[in-house]
């Protein structure tokens, strides 16, 4: 329980020195309000409302990237010809960094859910192709052959042998590109989309509620972590 | 030289090692053989100073050993382990000459003279990885004798090469040692290279560590792979010995 | 060359059909500006030198505060990473931290900063820190224990061991951290300037998109891509030459 030492000084620092007047009030605000702020924002649904909103538009973009991914991989993977027409001009796409796609979703779906998924979706879908493309590709020559020795029809063989050996590894690229969601979900929310914990967090800025902040902060990063646990089981 | 007293290690309450005694004279060259798990290569690191005895005292050069030092040169067992990846065949035997704080120029030259005499002029640019485990042996043991060491302590150091590779390692250590007149503590399972190499040998017994026997080898130097072995002498310490590594 | 072929075919035929697509109106030249607008348009900004200053702006933007977070993280990563006493005590506040959005500390250095140049380089050197930093205590910590006896037989100040035999063992993965971070940086960079409005590419192309100026929104996405290819593919050329003792194997 070392690990807490630090943390739990912090805190108490903070408060001690808030209190004795060392501290800006207004940036720096104080432990007891933060969580007094948290205990409001949790009753009053407003940061279960802002977790979802955030939720709701990284998930959607996992799913796009998830679906577009595996299928796009699972086809680069299995033909080598398609990959070597085809690869090159998606990777030349690889580099660009997904906010700097903000506005050009900004700009075809408007505020909202769809642009901040679209966003989402473009981050999130180069961890799943990638580890798609070589997880189906280390499948091919080896388990196929011991499927073909077990005569087992080739459905068969993609349901029982393929598919399950490839998903291993799939499942690494995947637990990357939800972490990848979460957070370009909030930045696109900080830099102008207008819903989630990301806009509220600059909302309380403007409005002063440093103690509303740091608490959404926090909360943020608990959910970050619990998510990241989650994904691990 | 080299006198221990009744050097005991325990790690927590396990002993490995428990009253080991014995004596080395400067420029001698002792064997210490035993069974797998007897404490050897903890004994060796005694001596280094790389453990500190729970029990009993060694005195090296009339100082007791209270840690580790240059003046005891050690050659680790793992080889892949004891170079450094990223530095050249030059760049590794440098590396005991910088610790001892000699210049430029003279650590240059210094390398160069080790480099020849290990017969790794050759490869002085390579990396480790490219290099065989007899090559990569070698290279520890010119780092070592870079330290210009009184006592050199070598654990299992041919354990993991090929008979004929080892075989052209043993002669080179002790054409060296003898050169150098240096005292080397060396460890092996191997009873025959004990007794080719040692001007004593130690048997040890395990659980815990110690001393079963210990013999002193007459046969004089320089001494040769093929008719040493055949030597009457070699044979007699060999079935004297033998019975006490089964285990 | 021959391999290259159909992948150069391929995307050729792809940018035929998308001009065409555009000329005839089949999509909507305000989301998807022809090829031929989106060149010339980044052509004149090359041409007319109007390219540069926002260049500049973003790139060193990106630089500075990566340099900082790596000179940082690298020098708290050695010091935590060698110590096994400051591990125990920081591990799991740092793993609690990994997974936090850098983003998200920027309605904080607005708070103490305000929309400037010195919140962006707070935000990006903040959000840099962490691939580094955690990079760097992974790298030292996993020093091989034999080095470090051998190190102690040769009587090697602590300084020497870090220099000589800790911070070369820890490179290959400070580097991949270092790459990692290096992408952030530019991130951020982008986020920042569109965040406060600070003069640069992340501005150009909110600007753009505001005015509906979609030639010059794609125009900026890629420069973006450019300058995210150039430097990843920078640091791969210098940790190939910085780690070329791995790649030499017998």
């Amino acid at each position: 329980m070392r690990g807490l030492v630090i943390p739990s000084l912090l805190v108490i620092l903070w408060e001690a020195g808030s209190r004795a007047g060392l501290l800006p009030p207004d940036s720096t605000s104080r432990p007891s309000e933060i969580v007094r702020a948290f205990v409001q924002a949790l009753a009053d649904g407003s940061l279960l409302r802002d977790t979802w909103l955030t939720f709701e538009a990284a998930l959607l973009g996992f799913a796009i990237a998830g679906v577009l991914g595996i299928l796009l991989g699972a086809i680069l993977g299995l033909s080598p010809r398609t990959e070597r027409t085809v690869g090159p001009s998606i990777e030349a796409l690889r580099p660009i960094p997904a906010v700097a796609l903000i506005p050009l979703a900004l700009l075809v779906f408007g505020f909202g859910l769809r642009m901040e998924a679209a966003v989402v979706a473009f981050a999130a879908v180069w961890p799943v192709l990638l580890v798609t493309v070589s997880a189906v590709r280390g499948v091919e020559p080896r388990l196929l052959e011991l499927s073909r020795s077990l005569e087992l029809s080739f459905p068969a063989q993609l349901r029982k042998i393929i598919l399950p050996a490839a998903f291993a590894r799939i499942a690494v690229g995947l637990r990357l590109a939800l972490a990848i969601s979460l957070v370009v979900a909030v930045t696109v929310e900080i830099v102008l989309n207008p819903r989630g914990l990301g806009h509220s967090m600059i909302s309380a800025q403007q409005a002063m509620r440093s103690d509303l902040m740091y608490a959404q902060l926090l909360w943020l990063g608990f959910v970050g972590w619990a998510l990241n646990k989650v994904a691990q089981r | 030289m080299i006198a221990a007293r009744r050097v005991g290690v325990s790690f927590g309450d396990r002993p490995v090692l428990a009253e080991v005694s014995f004596d080395v004279a400067a420029g001698q060259f002792l064997c210490i053989v035993g069974p797998s798990g007897c404490g050897k290569t903890t004994l060796l690191r005694a001596l280094a100073g790389l453990v500190a005895p729970t029990g009993g005292e060694i005195v090296v050069d009339g100082k007791p050993v209270r840690g580790p030092a240059r003046s005891r040169a050690i050659v680790f067992q793992d080889y892949t382990k004891a170079l450094l990846p990223w530095r050249t065949v030059a760049g590794n035997v440098a590396l005991g000459l910088e610790a001892c704080g000699v210049p430029e120029p003279r650590r240059g030259e210094r390398v160069q003279q080790l480099l020849a005499k290990m017969g790794l002029a050759h490869c002085a640019g390579h990396y480790p990885s490219q290099l065989s485990g007899g090559m990569q042996q070698r290279v520890q043991i010119a780092r070592a004798l870079g330290q210009d060491p009184q006592l050199l302590l070598m654990d299992e150091p041919f354990g993991a090469l090929d008979a004929i590779t080892r075989q052209g390692l043993q002669d080179e250590v002790a054409r060296i040692a003898a050169e150098q007149k240096t005292t080397v503590v060396f460890i092996t399972h191997d009873l025959e290279e004990a007794i080719y190499l040692g001007d004593q040998v130690i048997v040890l017994a395990s659980n815990p560590g110690r001393i079963a026997e210990r013999i002193t080898v007459d046969i004089p130097r320089p001494r040769a792979q093929l008719e040493t072995r055949e030597d009457e002498r070699f044979l007699d310490y060999r079935h004297r010995l033998f019975g006490l590594l089964k285990h | 060359m021959k391999r290259a072929l159909p992948a150069v075919v391929f995307a050729a035929a792809l940018i035929g059909l998308w001009q065409v697509a555009a000329e005839l109106r089949l999509i909507n030249p305000i989301f998807f500006p022809s090829p031929g607008r989106t060149f010339a348009e980044l052509y004149m900004q090359v041409t007319s030198g109007r390219l540069w200053q926002p260049l500049a702006a973003t790139a060193l933007r990106m630089l500075y505060g990566w340099a900082l977070a790596c000179v940082l993280g690298i020098a708290l990563g050695a010091a935590i990473g060698t110590s096994r006493g400051a591990r125990e005590y920081l591990e799991p506040l740092l793993d609690f931290l990994r997974p936090l959005p850098a983003s998200a500390i920027i309605p904080v250095a607005i708070l103490f900063l305000g929309l400037s140049p010195a919140m962006s380089t707070a935000v990006i050197a903040f959000g840099s820190l962490w691939p580094v930093l955690l990079a760097a205590v992974h790298g030292f910590k996993s020093t091989e224990p034999q080095l470090v006896e051998l190190c102690e037989t040769l009587e090697m100040r602590r300084g020497e061991v870090l220099a000589k035999v800790a911070l070369p063992g820890a490179l290959p993965d400070i580097l991949s951290g270092v790459r990692v971070s290096l992408a952030i940086a530019l991130i951020l960079a982008v986020v920042t300037e569109m965040q406060a409005s600070l003069p640069g590419l992340g501005q150009n192309i909110l600007l753009a998109q505001r005015s509906f100026r979609s030639p010059e929104l794609y125009a900026g996405i890629v420069v973006l891509g450019l300058i995210g290819f150039a430097v990843n593919h920078g640091l791969l050329v210098a940790e190939r030459r910085l780690l070329r003792w791995r790649a030499a194997s017998a």
